[in-house]
Order: structure tokens, then sequence, then C-alpha cells
């Protein structure tokens, strides 16, 4: 009981600390939900990306 | 319709008979009886007692011949049992309901938070994109600067450039020419601008070769005042690109430009 009274006392008793952490953690699912999706994307499509392919058409300048 | 074959079922029913003045013993008011439909129902959910409720509206007709009841919910349907939709914190009734409340509320808003944050993310995309889509393309942007080495341009040339589009002129102007236009009286000018507010580097000159009259191309090193001229209604320009004469209202444009290195000047 100790946990969830002193998480709701802290966050989301009030609006202001409520807000900042939706905040907060958009930040953080923000970077590791682009980081997920973007490699399950690289995943799926391995080897169609110029990134993946890049060195066959590249030239020493 | 009372027909003869009918009349002993009716007969069943309790009727009463009304005498009257004329009685021909034939006058029977008969009063059908009513069906009566049990429903099987629990009280094991919201559904199966609503099916049980009488639904619609609820008459009676009272009097000696009619025999009807009506049940009402509080004498006989026992309080239908929640349980199952009811939180697990709340089942046991020794508890105080205040030292699970937050516990519950964390719950609640979690929800609410985490809603809040899949909005802010969709949010902060769609306006991302948005904003982006107002910026440059790669392909103007490529084409947004230009590179010019100025040991290309001799002393007192003006050498023409195309730059987003547009005329840009860069002269390189002599000693006297830069004596010349610093010298001219500011308060004389139709758009007054000092010499020095319009060049970085006195030797170069970097204006925009649009007439600010009507947008023509000015001609290099003409007009009365030895800079340009614009020969669709006759402005003439100083050789700091300053409106001396003639029908245009301000001075050539100034790009934004830099000196990154010895004689080399990169526009825009």
């Amino acid at each position: 009981m100790g946990f969830s009274s002193t998480v709701y006392n802290a966050i989301f008793k009030r609006t202001s600390t409520m807000a900042l952490a939706v905040i907060v953690s958009a930040f953080a699912f923000e970077r590791t939900f682009d980081l997920v999706t973007d490699s399950i994307f690289e995943k799926v499509n391995e080897g169609k990306l110029w990134k993946h392919i890049k060195d066959k058409y590249e030239t020493e300048e | 319709m009372l027909k003869p074959a009918n009349v002993p079922g009716y007969f069943k029913a309790v009727s009463q008979v009304v005498s009257n003045q004329l009685n021909t013993g034939k006058q029977v008011a008969i009063i059908p009886k009513k069906k009566v439909v049990f429903v099987p129902w629990s009280s094991s959910s919201p559904a199966a007692l609503r099916k049980a409720l009488p639904n619609g509206n609820v008459t009676i007709s009272t009097g000696p011949a009619v025999s009807s009841q009506i049940r009402w919910a509080h004498t006989d349907i026992t309080v239908p049992d929640f349980t199952a939709y009811r939180k697990d914190s709340t089942k046991n009734p020794r508890v105080k309901s205040s030292e699970t409340e937050e516990g519950r509320k964390n719950y609640t808003y979690l929800m609410a938070g985490a809603l809040s944050v899949g909005a802010a993310y969709g949010a902060k995309a769609v306006v991302t994109q948005f904003v982006s889509s107002m910026s440059a393309s790669a392909d103007v942007l490529a084409l947004a600067k230009i590179e010019i080495k100025l040991a290309d341009i001799p002393e007192g040339k003006s050498v023409t450039f195309k730059w987003r589009g547009k005329p840009l002129f860069i002269r390189h102007r002599s000693a006297a020419e830069i004596q010349a236009e610093q010298s001219v009286a500011v308060s004389s000018l139709r758009d007054p601008q000092h010499d020095n507010d319009r060049v970085q580097n006195p030797s170069f000159l970097v204006v925009i070769g649009v007439c600010t009259h009507l947008g023509c191309v000015p001609i290099a090193n003409s007009g009365d005042f030895g800079g340009y001229y614009c020969p669709c209604h006759g402005s003439h320009y100083d050789a700091s690109g300053r409106i001396r004469k003639g029908p245009a209202p301000l001075n050539l444009e100034v790009p934004p430009y830099s000196f990154p290195e010895e004689g080399l000047l990169i526009v825009g």
C-alpha cells in the first residue's frame, strides 16, 4: 500500500505533477517507440533501403 | 363477437350480471380471463433481472371480477449480485474503502496518463509533419547558396550570377568608387542608406539585380551615377546600388552573404 499511496500523492493527486509526468514520459515514449518501430521497419525491408545498398553505388572520390 | 361455440369458454370466467329494468335474461357482461405468462428469471445478472421485471405501462383494473396481482421489486426480488463487475479491492466488506482508494485511483489515472502520453506523441508527430512541410525541400536548399571566387572578378567590373532564380550582381569596386559612394550625403537620398550599411567588404558590392520599380534587370556600368541603369523606365542606381534618379522607390536589395575565407563569397 505504501508504494501506491506514494505514487498517488507524488504524481496523480495534482494536475500539475500529472501533466509534468505525462510530458516527461512522452519524451521517453517517443524515443523508445520510434526506435522500436524504425528497427521493425528496417528489419522488414532488409536489403531494400538505400543504406543497405549504398556500398554498391558509392564511388570513392 | 359472441359465437355459441365460444360461450362455454367464456363462462368459465367470473362474470357479473347487472340487472336492469329491461332484463331479458340474455345480457351478460363477459370479462375474458387474462393469460398469465410465467417468465423464469434469476437474479444473477442485470439482463435476467430486466426480463423478469414488468416493462411498459403497468395498469391494474380493480373490481370484484378482476383477480390480478402485481409484484413489486421491494417485496420479493433480491438485490442482484454485481460481484463480477466489482473491483477486487472493494469486494471485502470488512475493509475500509479509504484504505484501497489510492490503489484504485492510481489505476484510473495511469490509464488516463497513458492515453495522454499517446495523444502527446501523436500531436507532436502531426505538428512536426506540418511544420516541416513548410520548410524548403532539399532541391530548393541545394540551389539556395552560391559560392563565388572573388579572384575571378576584376576590379571595376560587375558580374552577374543566377541565385534563387534571380540575377545577382557582384561588383568589384575601385578605390575611387568606394570613396565616391561613402562621401554621398545620406540625407540627399530617396532611400537613405549609407554605403557602409550596404556592404560588408567595401571592395565588393553584392546586390540582387532586380529593379525595385517594376522588376526589370538593370544594366551594369551605365546610367548617370556610374552604377546600374534600368532600361525599362530609366532608374539610375549608383555604385552602391542606391536609387538616385528615376521612378524606382527603393535601393537594390542586398541579399544575406558572408566571406567565410579570403577570396571566397557565399551568398545565401
